[in-house]
């Protein structure tokens, strides 16, 4: 019975829902019908009227950019500039047959097949046919000629006057202010406050790089009526854009011109700084490139310089790790100063060896014969390996990289360029890792000569050595003086406080007389020098010598065969004394004599530096 | 019941074990194959519609998958399983709508999504298929007719979370889940009396409505009537979306060739008026044969429902029905111009995970419902 009647309520609840969901259809298809008649009104009807619509809806928002920032040097001169150039576009969508078109090209406007390859690769990876893109850059005039006849053929194409970046000293200041190129979908993605367009030129490395944002300037919008073929009919508004600031470079065009005809094309790096500031006044890493070739504003073949074994792109002064041999030497020889396990009295005897147990191995120093009774002073001066390395052994490497740290060893110096590297500062944590071994006494006397496991680069010896001049101050590197005209201000990154003053100058004597004690590394100087300066010479095996049975002397004579093997030459120096004004960092790879070869190139800039500041004082 | 055999299976044993086995695993092939021809169509258009970029499609193709797959797994379920657990889903999204307006999304313009790190998602759009199935299946969880009791608990659910969706302030989403509440309880048998003096009720209180709607909403609502009238403000979104329609003509511009769409005319042109893609590059033809594959789907759906053995399953199921095809109405009217703009998606078209996962999941039931009708 009750079965029956739930039957029943069931088949009346689904006789009422169907009569309510034909109900519910019905008013729906109100609705339905109204918005149907609209469609066919819309596509059939009333289509002509909005094809028009369409053809004219052509009220659209182009962006301006601004133009690229100057580089230019203190003096106002400029150093890069944005130059007009002609390039072929196309807009796909608007070209029938690319491929057709592109032989085309290549017959009538004698553009090179390489071009046109690489083009072709660069529209694959396109998001938007209706975009422009950029075929060849730098048309000549013969070429543009050309296109104005024939352009008919292509309606997609046409050419697009680009601002491209020439770099007026060409190799001069390659890596510090690096070059410009299109973007790459990763930088875009990565750019979070400015929405740059496929074409787009980034700075890729220097100054380009590190001052993109102020040297781009901000975007402006202009609002165009175009016609069917998207040619600009009228202009309705316009938001102007901000221009980039320019970038006024500290460093000194003839220092950098200076340094970089006595590298005379040897792989090496020269750093001069102002000891007081920080602010560079040349950085030069030899071979270099010329960055227009890079720009695209010069012809040339990119891939040669990236394919270079020399590596020119690379900038051996913020980029290279040299073990910074006896340049070492004063730092380690504060640090026994400073932990009392030397005074300026303490005296050694340097046989040419040195052996950390009666039997055990012998340390051997660069003069067979040793340099008999030496004090710290001493030892700076003729450079003997054999005091540092007893004075190392008593320090302990703890002690060391805690202090060599303070210095800048180990850590990036923060100038305002890219890739910079922190170079090797070891401990015995940094060897667990990095080597799987535990640390040894011989490992610790390596780093009281500057070999071994340590490694700096040009700029950060330059830092280091800095702060001897300043007596503990330590100011943060700097390429770029003024941006806009807002000047950028010194920075004191650290200041060294736990040595005294006597050491200081006592310090700064002792490498004063390495140049002009007649037993001194570099003595060679005194005959050129004309003003006084401090320095240290330092010679960086590639090659550690092991053989007992031979001299240092007659191993070296057959390592030398080979001239990659050959050692490096160091020159760290500042002057004049009493008053420093310049910081001079030199290395020469298998330049190996750090006196002969590296140490003049550091007096004839602090001296050439000096001389133009007098006469222009004057 | 009655002992004999539904219609369907007495055809399907004629026609040898080949689409035996195939309505067997798909359950109703004819419903399945338009649901996916739907699909990927849908994923051509938004290629299309997002300048060309593979990395949306590709993010949606993902979305479909998924839902296709829970779209299975559901359909596999028998009904017991989940229709007393169906009408609880409500309570988590009335928990998620609180939690926007406590704890609004950053980087969102607007308060609208819940952001649970993972994914990100607006919980209006959960409570547009939710609320209209958990109604259904709260009216009929027993064999008796749904008390007074039931249906002003059902009506103030209804209610309270459209008032919730309209404090974000998303007035257009809040009339939505207002209207998809109403379907199941309307379908349900709702007294007639009782909506007539509702809907009077409505009329006598709308000036004091509109006065309380802010000036956004109103905005929106006066552009319907006139959008030509504001040409480069409110209007603008409307009259784009009909130039880019009628300039499709009958046969469209060709894929990848509108005008309209390619050089950015029409906003949203990839979620709210993708269909304006779709009639500026298809024509008047290419509406009507997507129109025509929707059509096959709600007929299945609506046999399905009318064919259907409990209460449950046939109010479910029209509802549904009837869900998918209001929001195909509504998203239409408003590209067109017969309805304001009140962002909806297109279903299974319109780019967005969360449209996508719940139009198939609802699905899901909708086979899950017929599975139990063959055997």
């Amino acid at each position: 019975m009750s079965k029956f009647l739930n039957l029943d309520r069931e088949s009346k609840a689904q006789r009422q829902l169907q009569k309510r969901s034909v109900f519910l259809f019905l008013l729906v298809s109100l609705l339905g019908i109204v918005t149907l008649f609209q469609i066919v009104k819309l596509t059939i009807l009333d289509s002509i009227l909005y094809t028009t619509l369409s053809d004219e809806n052509r009220i659209i928002s182009v962006p301006i950019y601004p133009s690229r920032g100057l580089i230019k040097l203190s003096n106002d001169e400029i150093v890069v500039e944005n130059i007009v150039s002609q390039a072929l576009t196309m807009v796909p969508a608007k070209t029938l047959d690319i491929e057709k078109t592109l032989r085309e090209l290549r017959v009538d406007l004698v553009i090179d097949e390489e071009q046109l390859l690489a083009f072709e690769e660069r529209i694959i990876n396109k998001p938007s046919r209706y975009e422009r893109v950029v075929i060849v850059e730098n048309l000549s005039p013969e070429q543009i000629a050309r296109f104005s006849v024939e352009k008919d053929k292509w309606p997609g194409l046409s050419i697009e006057a680009r601002l491209m970046r020439f770099n007026l000293l060409g190799h001069l200041f390659s890596h510090v202010l690096g070059y410009v190129g299109q973007i790459n979908p990763e930088e875009i993605e990565d750019s979070e406050d400015f929405s740059y367009p496929l074409s787009f030129l980034i700075g890729k490395t220097g100054v380009e790089k590190t001052y993109e944002e102020d040297m781009r300037g901000g975007v402006g919008y202009k609002t165009i009526e175009v016609d069917v073929n998207g040619k600009e009919i009228r202009e309705l508004d316009r938001v102007v854009p901000n221009k980039g600031s320019d970038v006024y470079l500290s460093l000194d065009k003839e220092l950098q011109k200076l340094a970089r005809k006595e590298l005379a094309g040897r792989k090496g790096a020269v750093v001069a700084l102002n000891p007081n500031t920080g602010f560079i006044k040349a950085l030069v890493s030899s071979p270099d490139f010329n960055p227009n070739i890079l720009n695209k504003t010069e012809s040339g073949d990119i891939e040669t310089i990236f394919n270079d074994l020399d590596s020119p792109l690379f900038n051996r002064a913020i980029s290279g790790n040299y073990p910074p041999a006896s340049t070492i030497k004063p730092f380690i020889g504060l640090l026994g100063l400073k932990e009392g396990e030397i005074d300026w009295n303490t005296t050694i005897e340097d046989e040419g060896f040195f052996q950390l147990n009666e039997d055990g191995r012998k340390y051997r120093g660069w003069k067979e014969d040793g340099h008999g009774k030496v004090n710290l002073s001493k030892s700076i001066i003729v450079s003997s390996d054999v005091f540092f390395y007893q004075l190392a052994a008593q320090l302990t490497v703890d002690r060391i990289a805690a202090f060599l740290k303070q210095f800048g060893f180990g850590l990036k110096t923060g100038v305002d360029l890219y890739a910079e590297v922190e170079g090797i500062l070891p401990d015995r944590k940094w060897k667990l890792g990095a080597i799987g071994e535990s640390w040894f006494v011989g490992d610790t006397l390596n780093i009281g000569i500057g070999q071994g496991y340590i490694s700096c680069t040009p700029l950060q010896l330059a830092v280091a050595i800095s702060s001897i001049a300043t007596r503990g101050k330590i100011y943060k590197p700097k390429v770029v003086a003024k941006i806009g005209e807002e000047h950028i201000e010194k920075e004191l990154i650290f200041e060294i406080s736990s040595i005294n003053q006597t050491d200081w100058s006592k310090l700064e004597n002792s490498m004063v007389s390495v140049i002009s004690d007649w037993r001194g590394t570099a003595y060679n100087l005194a005959e050129i020098a004309e003003n006084k300066i401090a320095g240290k010479t330092g010679t960086a095996q590639i090659k550690s010598l092991t053989d007992e049975e031979l001299t240092v002397r007659e191993e070296y004579e057959d390592v030398r065969q080979e001239e990659s093997n050959r050692d490096h030459a160091l020159f760290v120096g500042y002057g004049p004394i009493p008053e420093p004004e310049l910081t001079v960092v030199v290395i020469v790879e298998n330049g190996e004599s750090g006196s002969a070869v590296a140490a003049p190139i550091a007096q004839k800039l602090i001296d050439n530096y000096l001389r133009r500041k007098k006469l222009n004082v004057r | 019941m009655s002992g004999k055999a539904p219609l369907d299976y007495q055809l399907n044993t004629s026609f040898g074990s080949k689409r035996d086995t195939l309505s067997k695993v798909l359950i109703d092939p004819i419903l399945v194959f338009s649901l996916l021809s739907v699909l990927v169509f849908g994923l051509f258009v938004l290629f299309s519609a997002n300048g060309q970029l593979t990395s949306m499609v590709f993010r949606q193709s993902i979305y479909i998958v998924i839902g296709l797959l829970l779209m299975f797994f559901i359909s596999r379920l028998d009904q017991s399983v989940y229709k007393s657990f169906l009408m609880h889903l409500f309570w988590i999204g009335l928990i998620l709508l609180i939690w926007v307006l406590l704890f609004p999304a950053e980087g969102y313009k607007t308060d609208r999504w819940v952001d649970l790190g993972f994914i990100s998602f607006q919980p209006s759009e959960v409570l547009r298929l939710l609320l209209p199935l958990a109604a259904a299946s709260y009216l009929t969880r027993s064999q008796r007719r749904p008390s007074v009791k039931d249906w002003c608990i059902v009506l103030s659910a209804i209610l309270v979370s459209s008032f919730l969706i309209y404090l974000q302030p998303d007035l257009g989403t809040s009339l939505i889940v207002l209207a998809s509440g109403c379907i199941p309880v309307f379908l349900a048998g709702f007294s007639l009396l009782a909506i007539f003096i509702l809907i009077a009720l409505i009329l006598i209180s709308s000036p004091f409505l509109w006065a309380n709607l802010t000036p956004y909403m109103q905005q929106r609502v006066i552009t319907l009537f006139n959008p030509e009238s504001d040409l480069l403000g409110a209007g603008w979104n409307i009259s784009q979306s009909k130039t880019a329609i009628g300039s499709g003509g009958f046969m469209g511009k060709g894929y990848l060739s509108g005008t309209q769409s390619q050089l950015d005319f029409i906003p949203e042109s990839h979620s709210d008026f993708i269909f304006s893609v779709i009639g500026e590059e298809f024509g008047f033809l290419g509406i009507i044969l997507l129109f025509l594959v929707y059509g096959i789907i709600l007929y299945r759906v609506f046999k399905i429902a009318f064919n259907s053995s409990t209460e449950f399953s046939r109010l479910t199921v029209s509802t549904i029905g009837f869900i998918f095809l209001i929001y195909i109405l509504i998203n239409v009217s408003m590209t067109v111009g017969t309805l304001p703009v009140v962002g909806l998606p297109l279903p299974l078209i319109s780019q967005g995970g969360t449209s996508i996962l719940i139009h198939l999941v609802a699905f899901g039931f909708v086979l899950s419902m017929k599975k139990r009708e063959t055997w």
